[in-house]
């Protein structure tokens, strides 16, 4: 539970918001990069953090990620002229490049010096691990890319998509370091139907995650507070002597890596558009291998993607991918395979997320809510990113921000005796650390 | 730029603020007179915030009034028009084009309730191909303004309305803003600029002059009914290509042509993020031949392709209207290969062009953000005037010109002249800037 003003702390990324000065103390992915496909293509428009921008790429392959409004009379880039190294603005011909500067203004005179005193506010990007990033933070400021190992690895050995949802950022990242629900939310009756992955293929009888997690509802979770967030411990059994542990990690300011007992693994990053609704980058990855087409077919497919325009709460319009199950047909439901076959008639993980963090409200009230022993990981995650946002308020920099090499781990599936978390990283650790 | 404040002030024209006051005072353009047949459907409308249903009586009679029937609020679009009046199918209570309840069915006639209870019904005028309302305080009713396109014949005019999801001022802004016509309907692009014989040619010579020179230089001058402005351009040639505009209180534009027929449009307020636009098009020497109209039809400039349909406003109330074929949801059709090769925009037709841009603001542009240059003084002006009324108004300062409406009668002009100075360039076409009809 949260008071109402550590709810709207939580959850306001705008520009002037303290949360919204911590996120912008961070890269964070805007674009798949296979959406700016070549030089002089179309201009995509995204929100992120509730600013309207627009990326394009220009004729040098460079990409610029700028206002969506032509300072001059506000009309959309979108509509622009991608050409000769910039975008130009259609309704009058001012043109901007990469960085913001208006290098043509035809429609003042050639004397005037009136192109030199306007710029377009324009946010440094990169292009890594298949995706666009861009910092929007205090420019003395920007730090190197964090280095995460799904970015790190060949383009071959990764998959990423991106989709639309529709609700606040943190409610849907809670989701990620909520263990218990695992047991529930995404089981299935008939281990032999091949539901719910949406990462891994394979028979889901051998598939310890599948057995054991829906075996033990009740997991014992231990946090241990890291340099980029979180890492935390989920306990299910002992069975045979056995216990078996999920160790997941939660990296600043809302990035996940979730376990699994084979390649490929993945995570996700939440990156809010506005306070209502977010941009998931959800990456899958090999660190030993190429992807299999089947691999990459099944991350992609599962997730049942459309190519939109997205119309916003205001009106305004983004170009994103959006999954065909929506709100507004309860994500195509089917009670009677939730009466005979899994637990929530809905057959993929992913959506059945969706179902549960978007019902919840475009921001949940967190002052209505009862958490238990097992939201442990969503209660510290909530106090650390909350405490970062005050820290930063008071003039403290997120450490994580500027030390991109912590972010340097994996998350862990594994069968072990121990059962203290602790002595299991002191034996294991090793095993949580990455290799790119 | 604007302040917030002085935005709210030009933009917001509901009752009750001073923009919705200064806007009551003038006759404006409510709907097609061919949208209504006697006894046919209602049409939903929206006028500056206040819902109303415009319908034709028995004897062809037009009446505007609430959209809601007083009795429980019942929407009187699915009323029955019939025998000279609209009748709510809730409860049966009639009423006739001024607002008067003439027959209280579910009433017993000796309480005569229906004496006592009347509708919003405001004045309305079948003229100059547009059925008009005034919507101010009765005993200040205004001259309807005498424009030359509503004075010609019936045959020599065309008038079409339709949708822009802005608000009027957004879409206004863009009549009086002489240097987006280089760009938007007309820029040259790398293509053009490397392949000369590719480059397209345009109806009427002097209008490609408008490429020539892009940065025009404006001079304004202040009239009774708004402003007229000239934009002057350098045609390389020792000469000038004059583009002369009005601009008419409150929110009217005539756009310079080379050759007739010629046109402009009213930019009426739905609400505070939509607009009924209202294209005209008139040749006051000939009726319209049925080429010209199949032009103006093709949706190529003003009007543009339209279908009608239904729309619903933010709040649920749906009104009937004219609506783009290209529009915000499908990026107003763009061809991004036709933008790479062939066009400035890759978006086909000249109010699509504008639409596409002016919607693309969002629908209610914050000023206090922009960046105006010298080719945006006669947006600058404009805006200040209009603030000025409304502040004036509050004030208790009448708008004169609501009540002169043969100062309406001028013609825009499109020229191309040795003479370089505006007001001796106006002294020697003033024959030029007067309407004949």
């Amino acid at each position: 539970m949260l008071t109402k003003e550590d709810n709207e702390l939580l959850t306001q990324t705008g520009p002037g918001t303290p949360m919204g000065d911590l996120f912008r103390r961070f890269w964070m992915p805007v674009l798949l990069a296979e959406e700016l496909p070549a030089p002089d293509c179309d201009p995509v428009r995204i929100r992120i953090l509730s600013e309207d921008m627009v990326a394009f790429r220009d004729t040098d392959g460079n990409v610029g990620v700028i206002d969506n409004y032509c300072p001059h009379r506000r009309a959309s880039l979108f509509f622009g002229r991608n050409e000769e190294c910039g975008l130009r603005c259609v309704y009058h011909g001012w043109k901007f490049d990469i960085n913001g500067d208006c290098i043509d203004m035809p429609s003042e005179p050639a004397e005037s010096n009136f192109k030199d005193k306007v710029k377009i506010k324009a946010y440094p990007a990169k292009q890594y691990g298949s995706c666009i990033w861009v910092y929007m933070g205090p420019a003395e400021l920007q730090p190197e890319l964090p280095e995460f190992e799904w970015a790190r690895v060949p383009d071959a050995n990764r998959v990423i998509t991106r989709f639309i949802q529709h609700s606040n950022f943190m409610q849907a990242t809670e989701g990620e370091i909520d263990s218990s629900h695992v047991s529930f939310l995404h089981s299935v009756f008939d281990l032999s139907i091949d539901y719910h992955r949406d990462m891994r293929t394979g028979d889901q009888k051998n598939d310890r995650n599948s057995v054991l997690s829906y075996k033990f509802g009740a997991p014992q979770l231990t946090v241990k507070e890291t340099d980029y967030g979180l890492t935390y411990g989920s306990r299910r059994g002992p069975e045979e002597g056995n216990y078996y542990w999920r160790v997941t990690q939660w990296m600043l300011p809302m990035f996940s890596l979730i376990p699994g007992p084979a390649w490929p693994r993945g995570g996700r990053g939440w990156v809010p558009v506005d306070d209502e609704h977010i941009i998931t980058y959800q990456y899958s990855y090999n660190a030993e291998r190429p992807l299999t087409d089947a691999e990459r077919a099944r991350a992609i497919d599962s997730m049942e993607l459309e190519h939109v325009k997205y119309t916003l709460k205001d009106g305004k319009i983004i170009d994103t991918y959006r999954s065909v199950r929506a709100p507004e047909n309860d994500y195509l439901i089917d009670r009677e395979m939730q009466r005979t076959q899994n637990y929530t008639g809905i057959p993929f993980g992913r959506h059945q997320d969706f179902a549960m963090t978007d019902s919840m409200g475009s921001i949940s009230d967190r002052t209505k809510e009862h958490l238990g022993t097992s939201d442990t990981a969503i209660i510290a995650a909530r106090r650390i990113i909350l405490k970062a946002t005050r820290d930063l308020q008071e003039g403290v920099e997120p450490y994580a921000a500027s030390h991109p090499e912590v972010f340097h781990v994996r998350a862990l599936d594994i069968v072990s005796s121990e059962g203290d978390f602790v002595k299991l990283l002191e034996a294991d650790g090793q095993k949580t650390l990455a290799d790119m | 730029m604007l302040s917030i404040e002085e935005n709210q002030l030009l933009t917001k024209t509901g009752p009750g603020t001073p923009m919705g006051e200064l806007f009551r005072r003038f006759w404006l353009p409510a709907i097609i007179p061919n949208e209504l047949t006697p006894d046919g459907t209602p049409v939903r409308l929206r006028i500056m915030s206040e819902d109303l249903v415009a319908f034709r009586d028995t004897d062809g009679r037009v009446g505007i009034i609430d959209a809601f029937c007083p009795h429980k609020l019942a929407p009187l679009f699915f009323g029955r028009n019939e025998e000279c009046g609209l009748r709510c199918v809730y409860h049966g209570w009639k009423y006739d084009v001024n607002g008067n309840c003439v027959e209280m069915a579910n009433e017993p006639p000796e309480n005569r309730f229906q004496d006592k209870v009347k509708i919003t019904a405001y004045p309305t005028e079948e003229w100059g191909g547009l059925i008009w309302i005034y919507m101010g305080p009765e005993n200040l009713k205004p001259e309807l303004p005498q424009f030359e396109w509503a004075r010609v014949p019936e045959t020599h005019r065309h008038l079409a309305r339709w949708l822009q999801e802005t608000n009027y001022a957004q879409g206004m802004e863009g009549e009086i803003d002489t240097s987006h016509i280089s760009f938007l309907h007309g820029g040259l692009t790398p293509y053009m600029r490397d392949n000369p014989d590719k480059r397209p040619t345009r109806q009427g010579a002097t209008r490609n002059l408008a490429l020539v020179d892009g940065a025009p230089k404006l001079t304004l001058s202040r009239t009774d009914y708004g402003f007229v402005y000239g934009a002057r351009r350098d045609t390389g040639e020792g000469d000038y290509y004059w583009r002369v505009t009005q601009w008419l209180l409150p929110m009217y534009s005539m756009i310079a042509g080379a050759q007739w027929p010629r046109g402009g449009r009213a930019w009426v307020p739905i609400d505070d993020e939509n607009t009924s636009v209202f294209g005209y098009n008139y040749n006051p020497e000939a009726p319209l031949t049925e080429e010209q109209i199949a032009n103006i039809e093709s949706g190529q400039a003003f009007p543009p392709r339209v279908k009608r349909g239904t729309h619903e406003l933010k709040d649920g109330y749906v009104i009937d209207h004219n609506l783009g074929v290209a529009n915000k949801g499908n990026d107003y059709l763009i061809d991004r290969d036709v933008q790479r090769n062939e066009t400035y925009t890759g978006i086909w037709g000249i109010n699509e062009q504008d639409r596409g841009l002016q919607e693309g603001m969002g629908r209610s542009v914050n000023r206090s953000r922009e960046h105006l240059g010298t080719a945006d003084q006669a947006t600058i002006t404009a805006r200040r005037l209009l603030i000025r009324m409304a502040q004036e108004l509050q004030e208790g300062t009448e708008p004169a010109i609501a009540n002169q409406g043969d100062l309406y009668r001028v013609r825009s002009m499109d020229i191309v002249s040795p003479e370089g100075d505006f007001q001796r360039f106006m002294d020697v076409f003033t024959d030029e800037a007067k309407a004949k009809a």
